[in-house]
């Protein structure tokens, strides 16, 4: 009986002058077959689609200087530009108000509303250093119209699913787009231990094999 | 009246709380401390050049972490100086070595640090290295190098220059040292 494997895919640096579906492509098919979901990860769509800046080109605001602070300072938010980033890309006065809600529930004893109210581009921010050269000077954010990217890549390989994920190696993985019928969460969980590696290992791509058949052992088609 | 004044006064309160807040976190602070470096060792010796190297270290002594996104060597030894050789420079993280002169960006948590490692080639532009360097001592020229860093922390970028001196006379000591070396070897 076939057990899920994580498998994965190796790619030259990617920009983007790159198709990353073209991509996915030319470096996956071989390995994805019509059982297994080939996942992609979001900051290398989000570099493909052209989706990032450099602090130097960021006008910084008054407000995003002040801010900024009131982040801790692991995250990307928490220099001035990746708050400028949020706010150019989510709006100044959504960023601020999700803040002063995010510190009143704090002192209620309930974290992480900021970035429940801040909107989706705002926990994608990738400050310098979030990626790989010649990328670790650039902001990087979250790419667009994820689930259209994996319904693509589902449609152009004929594998079984398609997603893009964001996993970092503090145990953290989210899944921002699937094509239809995956369930992000268990999608999230099978990635959890970060396949894709640090960055310097170049697997944007993990190929999750045999995922069809372990989905019907669980609902008990099989 | 007595409504606005409470008003502007919750608004004053908030302001200097905020700014109070602000200064008592701080920012990165960083330092290239080129007084402590080591001394140039010569890495490598052929007809036409020659390779030295020395270690910097740096400091990040402020209360916020903050990353060094760039950073290069600038080496300055102008023509009317001294034309006898062409210089090339170039800096990378002892703990990340490279020699394609790319400095990764890399995160530098408060009161925490690292070293550099810089490396200087001197190619004679006519002649033999051993030679041309022997008359960079003969006039006395000594190679400014500054440290060129970008920092990026809670503020906006900035770029600092750290400046350091290659004497003629620390190049002459790690030539004849290797030269000792090699004797003892042999």
């Amino acid at each position: 009986m076939s057990e899920i494997e994580l498998i994965p895919v190796g790619t030259r640096i990617l920009t983007d002058k790159d198709n990353i579906v073209d991509i996915i492509v030319k470096y996956a098919e071989q390995n994805a077959g019509p059982n297994d979901v080939v996942t992609v990860a979001e900051s290398v769509v989000a570099i493909t689609q052209g989706r990032l800046t450099r602090p130097e080109d960021l006008k910084v605001s008054f407000l995003a200087r002040i801010l900024c602070r009131f982040i801790p300072q692991e995250g990307s938010l928490s220099s001035c530009y990746g708050m400028q980033s949020a706010m150019d890309a989510e709006g100044q006065l959504r960023i601020l108000f999700a803040l002063l809600l995010g510190m009143v529930a704090k002192l209620f004893g309930k974290n992480g509303v900021f970035y429940q109210l801040a909107g989706e581009q705002a926990p994608l921010v990738d400050d310098v250093t979030g990626t790989m050269p010649p990328f670790d000077k650039c902001l990087v954010y979250g790419p667009f119209d994820p689930n259209g990217v994996a319904a693509e890549i589902k449609r152009r390989l004929g594998c079984y699913g398609a997603a893009v994920a964001d996993v970092n190696d503090l145990k953290r993985a989210a899944v921002l787009g699937v094509s239809a019928g995956l369930d992000a969460q268990k999608l999230a969980h099978i990635l959890i231990d970060n396949p894709f590696g640090n960055a310097s290992q170049r697997t944007p791509i993990v190929i999750i094999k045999n995922y069809a058949q372990e989905e019907k052992r669980a609902t008990g088609q099989a | 009246m007595e409504f606005l004044m409470i008003v502007i006064i919750l608004a004053l309160v908030v302001i200097i709380g905020v700014w109070l807040y602000i200064a008592r976190q701080g920012d990165a602070d960083f330092e290239f401390i080129v007084g402590q470096r080591t001394d140039f060792i010569l890495e490598d010796l052929t007809d036409k050049t020659a390779t030295f190297s020395c270690k910097v270290p740096f400091i990040n002594k402020g209360s916020q972490g903050g990353t060094i996104m760039d950073a290069y060597p600038r080496h300055l030894l102008p023509h009317e100086q001294f034309d006898g050789v062409d210089v090339s420079s170039r800096m990378e993280l002892s703990t990340a070595p490279r020699t394609d002169n790319y400095f990764e960006s890399v995160i530098i948590p408060q009161g925490t640090g690292g070293t550099v490692i810089i490396t200087v080639t001197f190619t004679a532009k006519a002649g033999g290295i051993r030679e041309a360097l022997g008359q960079m001592a003969e006039l006395t020229v000594d190679m400014a190098i500054d440290i060129v860093y970008q920092i990026v922390a809670r503020s906006l970028w900035y770029i600092h220059k750290a400046r350091m001196v290659m004497t003629c006379d620390e190049i002459m000591r790690a030539m004849q040292a290797k030269g000792t070396a090699e004797s003892e070897e042999s």
